[in-house]
Order: structure tokens, then sequence, then C-alpha cells
């Protein structure tokens, strides 16, 4: 999943409140409105773009998406592998090419009719015909075929070891009705599995309503509403005024002072996501593997982890996070500022040169890191000018290659292939800094097909030490997820792949 | 006006009775001083700041002021003094420049239009209408969403947002002096239209602009400050008061001092022009002039 893109909204919200002199903050809906008192009441910091699941990238639709789609398996909460869902089980011939997942029975979509394989394979071939953003999961895939209305056939032209998190990773491969986009406005309406459904929503708040013929069972609560509240100033408040329930909207500089607030309870896990830096291969002198081993090395990680991120983060050298199974530990790069300067010397480039630095004020904690690089690079005579652009400009210039070096982030990777394969084979699909080494494309290939988890880690770990070497990205560090809610509040887990599920919660 | 033998003026010039009267509006002297202060300190901001804008010191981040720092330090341990300090020259010269380069373009627009009349007068105050149209900051932040945000595209759209403000004023002003019996004069005895303009015209023509002028910098340092907090005008890690405030904003609850001092700076700035303006203003009204200058006639 991409960093959230639909943030642009939020920045014209952002906008709109500054015009009006920020009183139009209170207009979220009044305390207690959205019906009952046994309605959680979440704070998230942007309206969804859209509540088509096979379309949007956006995390604040996923933020509702989750709770109203099912996908054929699901990561387990704790450490994310796939346990079953729609799916009761599955098995995979002796070649590898063929699986086959058995459906569980006696489950209905939220407009009452029954789900059966049609259904799996109408949205699967809705995403590989219409080639959809997450097509390229389906990459291997050469058939989806119905056998009988209880049994799935998925056929694959290689091996492919992590076809269950390519299906199940998030709700963008949720399984939705046969003919649902003939029938329903998907961008608006939404008729899943899931334990609720989606009742409205407008500019303030969306609204969901537990659905009672769930098949893990009815719900607790009786429904959520989410409300938009975009500073997390407010959003905080509310919660401490019992207004809203549940937030994800906290700053991790409150991290620690919450800590000890008796009226909030607060979490934090260390997520999946991970903050890079990436420079353009096309543009000189970035394109010098020892200019760019310069950087990396004059670039002090930690500082920039503890200026963005206050305590919320730990500094990383590659992509994926300790806690993770295909964690490879090496770190090369030890922040020293003469021996970055004695690169820069050896690589031949004179300087002072100029390096623009594009983040967007969709994610301020990437101004801050961008300010703590620029102070960082000025010792070894780069000056940085960082360029503080809305995301849907920051998007265009990324894709039209028109960028010194930028840096944003990734969001619930689950599987190592999706850390490092899109990004850095050459003409991966989000290779937008034009990185190609052959040996890097020969190991990210094998491992996608390696079945052995140990052999498989091994090619990624391999892959990982050219790329942080190469400094194909610039890896800095992977945040904490941070969520706070009201004490009492039952039945919620917090989840390194930011997935937010209501279905178990229990209201105070 | 420009007769040498008999000396037809006053024995005072007219700047230095203006002066004069100023001197004589406490409220308006102090808002002078204090802006001349400001625009000291400005100038000189390398000198005056204890430190670098930009120095951080992570391990030294959101300190309360204290006698080594007296405005605190902000997220990344810089020293809000200095930044203050430096985002003053950001604020002034964008303030200065933006407004000056309004003046000339508005000011002459607005000459030619009053002057020439007819065609003119139509095709520019039109043209002029068309961009009085766009709300101020709305105008200028579809100027800066084109041309990119930065500090020198900051004082092209401010400029181009008061444009018409100059030009309609000028104008104004000028419909009232040109059918004056020393510009029919002038003209009589064969003055060129550029001997006109320039010796007759815009002179008496100029007390309105010169007030416009001094209200216009307050807004100009308030439209700099607004498009700077949107991000669209100085970049970070320059400093800028607009800037400041919206970085100490994620801060408020827990250091105060991120978004105080820089928010004070804007408040004394824009307050202390728009007392000079309003001072201006009296003192360059005949009427009031007159009453103020004990004449009463």
């Amino acid at each position: 999943m991409r960093a959230y893109r639909p943030l642009a909204l939020a920045a014209a919200g952002g906008l709109l409140l500054t015009a009006c002199g920020g009183g139009d903050s209170v207009d979220t809906g009044g305390g207690g409105g959205g019906g009952g008192d046994n309605v959680l009441v979440a704070a998230v910091s942007a309206q969804p773009d859209q509540f088509d699941p096979h379309v949007t990238s956006a995390y604040p639709s996923f933020q509702v998406l989750e709770n109203v789609y099912d996908t054929l398996v699901v990561p387990n909460a704790e450490d994310l592998t796939m346990e079953a869902s729609l799916a009761e089980s599955w098995e995979t011939s002796e070649d590898g090419l063929t699986w086959t997942f058995a459906l569980r029975e006696g489950v209905t979509f939220h407009d009452g009719s029954e789900f059966d394989s049609a259904d799996v394979v109408y949205s699967y071939n809705r995403i590989i015909d219409e080639e959809l953003a997450n097509s390229y999961r389906f990459a291997n895939v050469t058939a989806v075929e119905a056998d009988g209305p209880q049994s799935v056939v998925i056929r694959v032209s290689q091996p492919t070891p992590n076809l269950l998190s390519l299906i199940g990773a998030f709700k963008g491969m949720a399984i939705l009705p046969e003919g649902a986009a003939e029938d329903l406005d998907l961008t608006t309406e939404a008729n899943g599995t899931g334990p609720f459904q989606l009742e409205s929503s407008d500019a303030s708040s969306t609204v969901l309503t537990a659905y009672e013929d769930y098949w893990g069972g009815a719900p607790a609560i009786d429904g959520v509403e989410y409300r938009y509240i975009t500073e997390p100033a407010a959003a905080l408040t509310a919660l401490e005024n019992g207004e809203v329930q549940w937030t994800d909207n906290v700053p991790p500089q409150q991290v620690e002072s919450l800590g000890e607030n008796e009226d909030v309870e607060l979490a934090s896990t260390p997520s999946v996501d991970y903050w890079y830096m990436s420079m353009n291969y096309a543009r000189e002198p970035f394109g010098n593997p020892q200019v760019r081993r310069a950087i990396a090395t004059a670039i002090d990680r930690e500082e920039v982890t503890e200026a963005a991120r206050f305590e919320a983060a730990r500094a990383n050298q590659t992509a994926i996070p300790e806690d993770s199974f295909f964690y490879s530990d090496y770190a090369p790069f030890d922040a020293d500022e003469d021996a970055a300067r004695q690169l820069m010397e050896e690589s031949g480039v004179t300087t002072p040169l100029t390096m623009g630095l594009m983040v967007t004020d969709e994610f301020p904690e990437s101004v801050t890191a961008a300010q703590v690089i620029a102070s960082q690079l000025e010792a070894i005579g780069i000056t940085v000018e960082v360029e503080v652009l809305d995301f849907a400009t920051w998007l265009d210039r990324q894709d039209q290659g028109d960028f010194d070096a930028f840096m944003l982030s990734w969001l619930g990777n689950i599987d190592p292939a999706d850390f490092y394969e899109a990004q850095h084979i050459t003409d991966g699909s989000s290779n937008y800094q034009g990185y190609s080494n052959p040996e890097v494309d020969r190991l990210l290939t094998e491992a996608s097909t390696e079945t052995d988890q140990d052999a498989r880690k091994q090619l990624y770990d391999q892959a990982a030490k050219l790329i942080v070497d190469d400094v194909s990205y610039l890896y800095l560090y992977n945040p904490d997820v941070v969520q706070a809610w009201v004490p009492g509040l039952e039945g919620y887990r917090i989840r390194a792949d930011r997935a937010i599920n209501f279905e178990e919660v229990e209201l105070p | 006006m420009t007769a040498e033998p008999v000396p037809l003026r006053p024995v005072r010039p007219r700047w230095r009775e203006t002066l004069g009267l100023l001197v004589r509006n406490k409220v308006a002297l102090g808002a002078a001083l204090v802006l001349l202060a400001i625009i000291v300190v400005a100038v000189f901001d390398r000198a005056f700041a204890p430190q670098s804008a930009n120095a951080q010191d992570i391990a030294d981040r959101l300190q309360a002021p204290s006698w080594s720092h007296p405005f605190g330090t902000d997220n990344l341990g810089r020293d809000i003094l200095s930044r203050v300090i430096i985002g003053a020259s950001v604020s002034l010269k964008v303030g200065f420049l933006s407004v000056g380069l309004a003046l000339v373009v508005g000011t002459l627009l607005g000459l030619l239009a009053g002057y020439y009349g007819g065609w003119v007068d139509d095709v520019l105050m039109r043209l002029m209408d068309m961009l009085f149209a766009f709300p101020a900051v709305l105008l200028a932040i579809a100027i800066l969403a084109i041309r990119g945000p930065g500090t020198s595209n900051t004082i092209i759209a401010i400029a181009v947002v008061y444009v018409p403000i100059f030009a309609r004023v000028t104008r104004a002003s000028v419909l009232g002096v040109r059918e004056e019996v020393y510009v029919r004069a002038s003209r009589s005895v064969g003055a060129s239209d550029f001997r006109l303009l320039t010796r007759h015209v815009l002179p008496n023509a100029a007390p309105p602009i010169i007030v416009q002028t001094s209200v216009s910098l307050a807004f100009a340092v308030l439209a700099e400050a607004a498009l700077s907090f949107l991000g669209l005008g100085t970049q970070p890690p320059n400093p800028s008061w607009g800037l400041m405030l919206a970085e100490g904003r994620e801060f408020i609850g827990l250091a105060w001092w991120l978004a105080f001092f820089p928010g004070m700076a804007i408040v004394v700035t824009v307050l202390c022009f728009n007392l000079l303006g309003d001072g201006l203003r009296d003192v360059l009204d005949p009427r009031q002039r007159t009453l103020m200058a004990g004449g009463g006639r």
C-alpha cells in the first residue's frame, strides 16, 4: 500500500479551516451524534476518497473498508501470518502451480445474498481484467476458476510462495458480490461480507452499522462513526472529553505526556512501515554511487528519527523492521562526517553542490526530517533545498522523474516481495529512482519463487545488502503505530500493519 | 509650482511640514519608531541574532524561554529569538519589494488611465477590475500554485495582488488633479505630457498613494505570513514568521513559545504599519491638515 493518497483533499480542508478562522473545526457532528449509546466514535485524520476497495489506494478508505469487506485469507493480528477468513482451508499441488481454496459456508453479503465461488472469480478477474491498482499482485496468476460453489482454484505460472499474502494482505483484495461494479456505485456504496455495513458518508463523518448476520458473529457494538479531525490536538481533546472513544491521530511528540494521562489509554507498536529517501540516478551527480554512499554516511539516522518521531520509531538501514522474520541485520553506514567528506572527495565531484529534496506537507514529519538531513549534508558541502509540495504535485513530479531526491514512506507491507520488488527491480513500477542492478534483479526474481522460507530469507538478505550498498533507497526508520482510546474499551488490538478492526470491540 | 523668481512655495518644504505634523501625532510617531527599530534589526539581522537561524541541536529542543534562549528553542533545538530576527528580514524584504513593485506598476497604470482617459482608461481599468474580482489571498495562492513556492515568487504574487489597488487609488486621485487650473495653465504654455505628469499631476496626486503604501505594507507582511503558513512562501528550514507559526502549531499543547513569539512579531509589525498609515492619512488629508496645523481658516 502506497502512502495515503487523497490527502490533497485533507490539505484543502485545512486551508478552508484557516481561512474561516478555525471555527469550523467544531462542526464534527456534535457530541454523541451518531445514534445510540453503543456506537464507537473514532477520530481519524482524513476523509476516505472513495469506497471501491479495488481502486482506492488511500489509507483513510481502508480504515473503513477493513470493517466492511473480507478477503479469502487475513493477516493474523499478532504476527501477520495468513490465516483463514472467507477461505476455510487451502492446499497447494505438488508442483506448486495450483492452489485450491475451500470456501466458508453460510456467509452472506450485507444485502442478504449468499457468498460463493462465483464472487471470488468475479472479484479477482475484475482486478486482473481492468488492470486495477493491485493487478500486479496477480502477475503470476494464469487463471482463477470456480470448482463448484464452495471451491476456487488459482493457477499460477510459477511457484508463488507468497500467494496468501498477495491475496490477503489488505482489503484492496476484497471479495465483492458478483456484478457489484455494475449493480452499485462502488465509490459511494458497499456490499461486503464484513462485520459492519456502510450506512452513510459525508464531509464530516462515515457511519457503519453492525451486520447482524456476520459469519463470525454479530459485533458487540451497534456501529462505528468515523469523524474526520485533521488537527491532532483537536482529536486528542475530543478523546479526553469523551466525545470520541478511539483515535489514531496522535502526534509522536505527545506520546510521552499521554502515557501519564489517566483519561487516555495509549498503545504503540512497531509497524511494518518505513521512511526512506531516494535519489534520482538520472540527475548528476546523484547517479554516482560514491556520492550516494557519501550522503548515506553523512546522515545520522538516529538524529533524524529522534527529530521526526521523538521516541516513536526505530532507525533502520534496511526496509524490514526488526521484529520481522525477514529482518536483515545489515547497517554499513555509521553517521561519520569525516568518512563522508572523504567519500565525496574520492568521488571527484566538486562541492558545494545543491540537491533539491522533495517532501510533502501531507506528512509533517517528512518536512522535519528533511530539515535535519539538510543540516547534516551541509557539513559535507551539499546544500539541500527542501521543497515542500502538496501531495498531488509531489506525486506528479515523482512520476515524471522531476526531482533530485525525495522522501516518502511505504505502509502496510507484509511480504518481503512487497518491500523490495516494485521498488528496486529494473523498471519496477515504483522504481522512480532508476535503479538497475542485474544481480538484484536475479536475486529478487529467484526469491519470489523460492518456497523454502529460510532459503527465501537468504535471497532477500543478499538483495537487501546490495540495495543498501548501492543506496537505491536510503532507508531511515520504521515508525511505530500510535493509537489511543478511552480506558475500558475492550477487544481492540493495535496492529503492525495499521489495519483497524473494530469487529470485537466492546465499549466501556 | 515651478515659478522661479517669486517663491510661491511655502518657506518650509511640504515634506518637512508633513513630517512636523506627523511627529505631533504621538501614536503614529511611536509606530514609526518601532518600525524603524524593526527595520534596523532586519537589516542587521545577522549581527543581532545570537545564533544562526538554522543551527540545530536536537538534544536541546523544546526548551522554554531562558537566559540562554530568551524565546526558547523549537522542535529541532533552534533558537527562536534568532529565527524571529532573521525572519523579520524575510518578512520585511517580501513586504517592501512586493509593495514597491505594486506601487511602481500600479501607479504607472493609474496615471495613464486617469490622465489619458478614453479607451486607455477602459482597457486598463477593466483589466484591474478583473484582478480585483479575486479574493486577494486566493489570487496569490493561484499564482504560487502556477509558479511554485519560494520567496521571489511570493513577492511577485503579492505584488500582482496589490497592483489594482494602487492603480485605482492613483487614477481616482489623478482624475481630481488633471483639471486643476495649474495643470491646464501648464498645458496651455505647451508643457509635454511627460513634464505635466511628473511635475504636476503625480506630486499632487501622491498623498492617497502614500497612505495606501503604508496600509499595503501591513497587508503584505500579513499575506507573506499567510502564504508561508500554508507552505507556499518561504521554504523550510529558512525562517519566516508565518512558517514558524505553522510549525509551532503542532506543538502548541507542549510548547507555547514556538508559535507565540513569531505570532507577536506579526501582530506588532502589522499594527505599526496600520497606525503609521492612519497617522499619514490624517496629516496628508488637506482638510485635516489645515486643522492640525492650527490654521483654522
